[in-house]
């Protein structure tokens, strides 16, 4: 997996490259928590590399959430492949996350 | 596929001689008992239960990689399985050790849900197993019997709401798995998991090692 990390005019984008699970989770979980506890709390996710997603990366996405919330900031994620999409659907994390069709969408929606 | 157990003559010798050639089936046992269902089929009809069973069964059975490793369910509990040369030729799930921090991560998602009546509650209970056998004594039907099958039973005795409770043997397993990754044994929800508790379990002659983890 690789995440690459680019500032955009209201809001950081980060996007994850190949599978997100148990062997690389805490890879993506130190990135986004530095960045939060760096005050980015502005985050947009774009996953269209994303090609799996295990439990493990799911929670790093659930704790991000939780903790821009609570910093009154917002997090978003755009561009998710049909098979992640299903992921997101039969695990309820639809309701929670703001979803976006494409990065663009994303970035308009800060 | 399970072995077969059907003997008509209860004191057949072929029946000795085929018990004996059974081997073990060295592996993973889970059993993770949904919480508060039953309750709530005295307060809710079948569309409140049903639904929150259905989201809770989802999320344990697809996002773990092993739907086709449940064995049984009774209720709201499930039983899981994982032979050991089964896991080996997994691709995305390979390590005693992913397999404890993908349950952690689902009984954690499950109660960090921000949205509440989605889910139910869950408790694990999680042994490695070496007494055990892929038998059964229903044709067709695929089972596992062994005492370190009811061991996994009777460790879900000291689980409660979203707590792992694990035993020593497959605690050390998931240890094992962590030098061999170049990893800290603290690594992940490692950093989570208690002490050594020691456990007299009902009908099992020896004492028992066991931890818990909360998510």
């Amino acid at each position: 997996m690789e995440i690459t990390e680019k500032k955009a005019k209201n809001c950081t984008v980060v996007s994850i490259n190949g599978r997100l699970d148990t062997t690389n989770y805490s890879v993506l979980e130190k990135k986004l928590m530095e960045l939060i506890d760096a005050g980015e709390i502005k985050l947009l996710v774009n996953l269209s590399s994303m090609d799996y997603v295990s439990s493990s990366g799911l929670r790093i996405l659930l704790m991000a959430l939780k903790r821009i919330t609570m910093a009154k900031g917002k997090f978003a994620l755009c561009s998710l492949q049909e098979n992640i999409k299903e992921i997101f659907e039969i695990s309820g994390f639809t309701n929670i996350f703001e979803i976006c069709d494409n990065e663009e969408a994303g970035l308009k929606s800060f | 596929m399970a072995h077969f157990i059907h003997f008509t003559d209860p004191n057949s010798q072929e029946m000795e001689n085929y018990l004996k050639s059974i081997p073990a089936c060295p592996g993973t046992c889970f059993f993770i008992d949904i919480n508060k269902s039953t309750d709530l089929k005295y307060t809710g009809g079948l569309p409140d239960w049903g639904r929150k069973l259905n989201n809770t069964f989802n999320f344990i059975s697809l996002l773990n990689d092993f739907p086709d490793n449940i064995v049984k369910g009774i209720g709201d509990e499930i039983m899981l399985f994982i032979p050991d040369e089964r896991l080996k030729e997994k691709k995305t799930i390979k390590t005693y050790y992913q397999l404890l921090e993908e349950i952690y991560s689902t009984v954690y998602n499950i109660c960090s849900f921000p949205v509440p009546g989605m889910f139910l509650p869950c408790k694990v209970s999680i042994h490695y197993c070496t007494e055990v056998y892929n038998v059964t004594f229903f044709k067709d039907a695929n089972d596992y019997y062994g005492r370190d099958i009811d061991l996994t039973a009777r460790l879900m005795t000291k689980a409660v709401e979203n707590r792992i409770v694990l035993s020593e043997k497959f605690f050390v397993k998931v240890q094992n798995d962590l030098v061999n990754l170049g990893l800290p044994a603290s690594f992940g929800c490692l950093s989570n998991v208690s002490g050594k508790f020691l456990e007299q379990f009902r009908g099992v002659p020896e004492s028992t090692e066991y931890r818990v983890l909360d998510a």
